[in-house]
């Protein structure tokens, strides 16, 4: 079981971020441990893939400090940096793959760049990437905008997996998938890190994700992580959002049998 | 007023970017995206030259007809070479290729970044150590850069060529008659002032349309208005910017 005491791969302390006027994270603290998969729910709008920007470096932040790895982004040199971010891969909300690229090209783009290998080592290893994920052979030269949004999630994974990376950032991955795709994805991203012992970071809506293959759960309400912990901490929480959450028509419905659902079943009654 | 002001400050900050990744680009030469750059070259380049072709050509045929007709009052029908010749060279062939460039091309360019901005490619190129700029708009730059001065030359021509045939058929003017007045008409210099405004014109139409995909936002009405603004801004600036040349030239006597 992982837990705490792998240490910390990402640590986030009083952080603030704002556009113009708006205060969207006001002093959150979050820790994300080695090892482990951490579901990052909220409310729409709240600015859960604000955090996931600002830790990547898409966003300023206006206080506080990053740290990955025990490396603080905000006072790291050029190559601290950039030694860094060859450790993370990201899997964005739609997929972001190159859309002038074909699928073979897209997975070997960081790879080209970053790693000095013959052209046929890089066609193995693209092709061992893409298998990795569930994805047959004949996609490879196909464009983004040939692939259903299951496959394009995946091939985003692959790439997203191409440097084998130690910390992954989801946002949403299974939005927009069907509820078998939906499962499928989850087990897909449970053995990956399972297999690889990657550290996940995961924003997500879906709660059979945050049922099935998330390891803790933290919760974002008003700029501040208001709850983490365990599934079990997330239904005892007495916080109104998490309880109309985890305990509303859909909390009830998506509690697997056992423990949880008689607790979820409890906090409805 | 603000918003001019904005531009200018925008158009000035992708200037001085561009200007630190050739200079980074150079010393390690290794990094240019050659094969990008050749494939936009073939898109704004080597596909553009039929219609540029065809434009121009009749653009230079109508500006003889004009001539023909006018002149003919005074019986000065010769003057229609000098006219066309110089017009053509020092002014309309640069301009219209412009237009055209920025119509086709930088048009293009803003909804190719744009809708990659959307689909936050470009966050993901970032997120993976890459400089946008390096990657996305360097290419796009040298391309252009390549070829408009080509584009100009070969409407030049194709003008010309519209204009000997229309003084032929219209005006009974002989090729021979025509190609020699040309030589007398124009030197050098007219055709190095339109040769020279090319590259200059490039460089306005591909930093403002690359401007302006960068600041597309989440919806597809702010990638089509971003797209009408890089093409209204670009051929407004190629205009200005011709007035600029011509004083400046008027200036230096030539
Ligand atoms: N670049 C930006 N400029 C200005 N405001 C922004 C920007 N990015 C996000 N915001 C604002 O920050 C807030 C949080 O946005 P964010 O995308 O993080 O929400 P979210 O929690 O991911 O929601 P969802 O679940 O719908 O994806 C929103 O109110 C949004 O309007
Ligand atoms: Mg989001």
């Amino acid at each position: 079981m992982p837990a705490a005491a792998n240490g910390v791969a990402i640590r986030v302390r009083d952080l603030v971020v704002g556009f113009g006027g708006a205060r969207i994270l006001d002093q959150l603290s979050l820790d994300v441990f080695r090892g482990e998969v951490l579901g990052f729910v909220g409310g729409s709008g709240q600015g859960k893939s604000v955090l996931m920007r600002t830790i990547i470096g898409l966003v300023p932040k206006r206080e506080g400090t990053i740290e990955v790895s025990g490396v603080d982004l905000g006072r790291a040199s050029a190559e601290e940096r950039q030694a860094t971010e060859r450790r993370w891969g990201i899997l964005f909300q739609q997929g972001a793959l190159f859309s002038s690229l074909t699928v073979r090209q897209n997975v070997q783009f960081p790879m080209r760049e970053y790693l000095e290998i013959s052209d046929r080592l890089l066609e193995e290893i693209a092709v061992a990437k893409l298998e990795m994920v569930g994805l047959k052979a004949d996609v490879v030269d196909k464009f983004p905008s040939e692939l259903s949004g299951g496959m394009i999630k995946r091939v985003a994974l692959a790439r997203a997996l191409a440097l084998d990376p130690e910390i992954v950032f989801l946002d949403e991955p299974t939005s927009g998938l069907d509820p078998i795709g939906a499962a499928d994805f989850d087990n897909l991203i449970r053995t990956l890190q399972q297999t690889l012992g990657l550290t996940v970071f995961m924003v997500t809506h879906d709660l059979d994700s945050l049922y099935t293959i998330c390891d803790r759960i933290a919760a974002l309400a008003d700029g501040k992580v208001i709850a983490a912990g365990p599934m079990a901490t997330m239904l005892a929480s007495e916080h109104p959002w998490l309880k109309a959450y985890f305990h509303g028509q859909r909390g009830r419905l998506a509690g697997p049998a056992g423990p949880a659902r008689a607790m979820g079943a409890a906090g409805a009654a | 007023m603000v918003e001019v002001g904005q531009d200018l400050v925008d158009f000035a900050r992708m200037l001085g970017e561009l200007i630190t990744v050739v200079v980074r680009v150079a010393s390690r030469p290794r990094t240019f995206r050659l094969t990008s750059t050749v494939n936009q070259l073939e898109r704004v380049g080597w596909r553009a030259v039929p219609i540029v072709l065809l434009i121009t050509f009749l653009i230079g045929s109508i500006l003889a007809q004009q001539g023909i007709f006018h002149f003919r009052k005074f019986g000065a029908d010769i003057y229609v070479i000098d006219m066309v010749g110089v017009l053509v060279l020092r002014e309309v062939g640069v301009i219209i290729v412009a237009v055209m460039v920025a119509g086709r091309s930088g048009s293009a360019y803003t909804a190719e970044l744009g809708s990659m901005r959307m689909r936050e490619e470009v966050d993901a190129l970032r997120t993976m150590g890459f400089d946008p700029t390096e990657v996305l708009i360097l290419p796009r730059i040298v391309a252009l850069l390549i070829a408009v001065p080509i584009l100009t030359f070969l409407g030049s021509m194709s003008a010309i060529y519209g204009g000997a045939l229309v003084a032929w058929g219209y005006g009974g003017i002989n090729p021979d008659v025509f190609l020699s007045r040309l030589k007398e008409a124009i030197s050098l210099d007219t055709f190095e002032v339109g040769m020279i405004k090319a590259p200059f014109m490039a460089l306005v139409i591909g930093i403002v349309a690359c401007v302006e995909g960068f600041k597309v936002e989440g919806s597809a009405e702010s990638l089509g208005l971003h797209t009408t603004a890089s093409v209204v801004k670009a051929i407004f600036l190629v205009i200005v910017f011709d007035g600029l040349f011509a004083m400046f030239f008027a200036s230096i006597g030539k």
